[in-house]
């Protein structure tokens, strides 16, 4: 098909430890999942049903929206510690203004979301201007935002959410043909993507390699949307939160991988200056980057609300973030992104929530207590980051 | 006006008559500290010039008002013969003066493609989030560097990855991108193995001969000044004190007249 011109540079053949700090980076959690699911369907024989699988999608999708979310503050070099105590509020907020004020969700979630959006982009401000480090701003923002959350709620410490429409997100699943209807344009998207690039290659009079550049993609997509697809339906269809998280993955996806932008958020995690006196606005980018987390982390906060059928103290983690904030950190830093920026990849979110959501599934299936699952994961932290590092010791390359 | 200026490539140009910038009497203070007392320096089409001089001797400030990183108090700033005003370092590069600094300001993550166009990606339209136009870039990447003799670099290694000289090339290819008229090196040298400093050198004598001016500033007086540029102009305490042409001077005399010892070698005026 796609022949090569004689006289195009040669393609300089890439040996197995380069990818593996490349493109291939991602093939260590992949195993290491694989490795967990073999274990845990040993264990026990439910794991591996539908019903199990789909559950534990579900499970994963709070964990992995916010871990998506923290990933643009995480990629520029700055931590956001109050994601979860942002969750929190604004879950409450909204349940408020829904409960005491009647409210139509449909008004309220998005003035949550944009809450959430300019907490965010307030502590950037912050950091940025002022310059104490996003580490302290965001703790102690954390903090006076969980004394909020109690602030806002009734005497009762709770705000039921049954009855206002909401309880529907979590409830919503698209089955039967509709489920491949949206497998069908999920895949069509991603094909258009990959057949874009290949077009404007072709015209530009570059070389195509089509077997990694168009049939792999493509192909793993597809087989890889069939096969969560063909689990999902052979339960209840795909869960609607299922299909948010999704499609947040692809939107963001598209923003780090294609985009100016996202690539203003690689090269200022990088390096600041450099991007400074090359004309980007490290400021303004870092002030994006705070607020799609802000905004992702109170859709997180309404995910859940709709899960647990209402709010309480408990959102958002708790008082200090509880597990929810260290577990939406560790699902980003287990998938691959680096705390000290400009590394890491969209799938991070979606393989660093498996992870988490694997074991905490499957050791509950197993019998085995909370306190198990926290040491459990506390070890697969630091396991994924050290089998990173022992990989650019083993190889001499630093992946990037 | 710069008829004879850059934009000519394979021929042999030889220094014009009009310089490219011509900088003269320039006066900067920093609070008390007199950091340019008059200090003056021009570069023609197809020269390399070097300032050299020892710490604090105003060479670096002199660029950087050069780059319009500072702006001057008084002197004169000719730019292709016309008088010009540069205070910020976007007036410098709108005439064409680009300037590569010390630490290269690359970013390791990125690959060569990314770091020559950052800031300044050729990208798509709004609606689509200003994607990046990738293969447009790596055919125009692939462009210069085949100008700069630079053809065989991958463009697709994280720039982290390569060597130092590979990425002193990169910076100096981010730098001439655009189509400058001059460009500033700051310590181009420095950090480099004795192989890959030749390969830069001959990178610079490639641009020049192509008709950009090259501004210099070096510590490397005894390989890269005396062997690789056509001119010396030596500072000392914010004022010029000497001016060699490099194919007739030693590298002692060149340290001589930076120290301030036998100034007997002074062939300026």
């Amino acid at each position: 098909m796609a022949h090569v011109a004689p006289d195009a540079p040669a393609v300089r053949r890439r040996s197995f430890s380069e990818l593996l700090t490349s493109e291939f980076r991602a093939l260590p959690i992949v195993l290491g999942l694989v490795v967990l699911w073999i274990f845990f369907a040993a264990q026990s024989d439910v794991f591996l049903t539908p019903r199990n699988l789909s559950n534990l999608l579900v499970q994963s999708t709070v964990v992995g929206i916010m871990a998506l979310g923290l990933m643009f503050v995480l990629l520029v070099a700055e931590i956001d510690l109050s994601v979860a105590a942002i969750n929190g509020l604004t879950s409450v907020f909204m349940a408020k203004i829904i409960v005491e004020y009647g409210f139509s969700p449909w008004i309220a979630i998005p003035i949550a979301v944009l809450l959430g959006a300019g907490i965010g982009s307030l502590s950037a401000r912050w950091v940025t201007y002022v310059g104490v480090p996003s580490f302290v701003v965001t703790l102690g923002l954390g903090l006076a935002l969980n004394g909020l959350q109690l602030i806002l709620l009734p005497e009762t410490a709770r705000y039921s959410l049954s009855g206002t429409g909401l309880e529907r997100i979590a409830l919503t699943s698209i089955s039967g043909p509709w489920a491949w209807l949206v497998l069908a344009i999920g895949i069509g998207a991603f094909a258009a993507l990959v057949l874009s690039n290949v077009a404007s290659r072709r015209k530009a009079g570059l070389e195509i390699p089509f077997l990694q550049g168009v049939v792999l993609p493509i192909g793993a997509a597809a087989a890889f949307g069939i096969l969560v697809v063909a689990i999902l339906t052979a339960h209840q269809g795909i869960p609607l939160v299922v299909l948010i998280f999704a499609i947040l993955l692809g939107i963001g996806g598209y923003v780090l991988q294609e985009t100016q932008f996202g690539l203003f958020l690689y090269a200022v995690g990088n390096n600041a200056e450099a991007a400074r006196r090359n004309g980007v606005n490290v400021a303004g980018l870092k002030m994006a980057a705070f607020a799609i987390a802000g905004g992702v982390a109170a859709l997180a906060g309404i995910i859940a609300a709709s899960r647990t059928l209402g709010v309480g103290v408990f959102s958002g983690g708790g008082v200090g973030g509880g597990t929810l904030l260290l577990e939406s950190i560790a699902a980003a830093v287990i998938g691959g992104v680096s705390l000290f920026g400009g590394r890491g990849a969209i799938y991070a979110a979606l393989l660093g929530a498996l992870v988490i959501g694997t074991v905490s599934n499957g050791l509950n299936l197993m019998g085995v207590e909370n306190e198990i699952r926290l040491i459990v994961t506390g070890f697969l932290l630091v396991l994924a980051v050290s089998i990173d590092r022992l990989i650019e010791k083993a190889t001499g390359q630093q992946s990037f | 006006m710069g008829v004879e200026t850059a934009q000519r490539p394979n021929t042999e140009v030889r220094p014009s008559d009009t310089p490219l910038v011509s900088m003269r009497n320039i006066q900067k203070h920093f609070g008390s500290l007199h950091a340019l007392r008059g200090a003056s320096v021009e570069v023609h089409p197809g020269e390399v010039v070097a300032l050299v001089g020892d710490n604090g001797a105003g060479k670096s400030t002199l660029v950087k008002v050069m780059a319009g990183v500072h702006a001057m108090d008084s002197g004169e700033y000719l730019f292709e013969g016309k008088p010009v005003h540069v205070s910020k370092p976007t007036d410098a590069t709108e005439l064409g003066i680009q300037t590569v600094y010390q630490d290269l300001s690359l970013c390791h993550n990125l690959d060569a493609v990314q770091n020559l166009f950052l800031g300044r990606e050729l990208t798509g339209p709004r609606w689509g989030g200003r994607r990046i136009r990738r293969a447009e870039s790596e055919v125009r990447a692939r462009e210069v560097l085949t100008r700069m003799r630079l053809g065989g670099m991958s463009l697709t290694r994280p720039v982290g990855a390569m060597s130092g000289g590979q990425r002193q090339n990169i910076a100096i290819a981010r730098s001439i991108l655009w189509t400058p008229k001059v460009v500033i090196l700051d310590e181009p040298t420095a950090a480099l193995s004795h192989s890959a400093a030749e390969s830069v050198s001959k990178l610079i004598r490639t641009l020049a001969d192509q008709g950009l001016g090259i501004v210099v500033v070096s510590h490397d007086i005894h390989h890269f000044v005396v062997n690789s540029t056509d001119r010396i102009e030596v500072m000392r305490l914010g004022a010029n004190v000497a001016s060699f042409k490099s194919s007739e001077v030693t590298g002692e005399q060149v340290v001589n007249a930076m120290v301030g010892g036998n100034v007997g070698v002074n062939l300026a005026g």
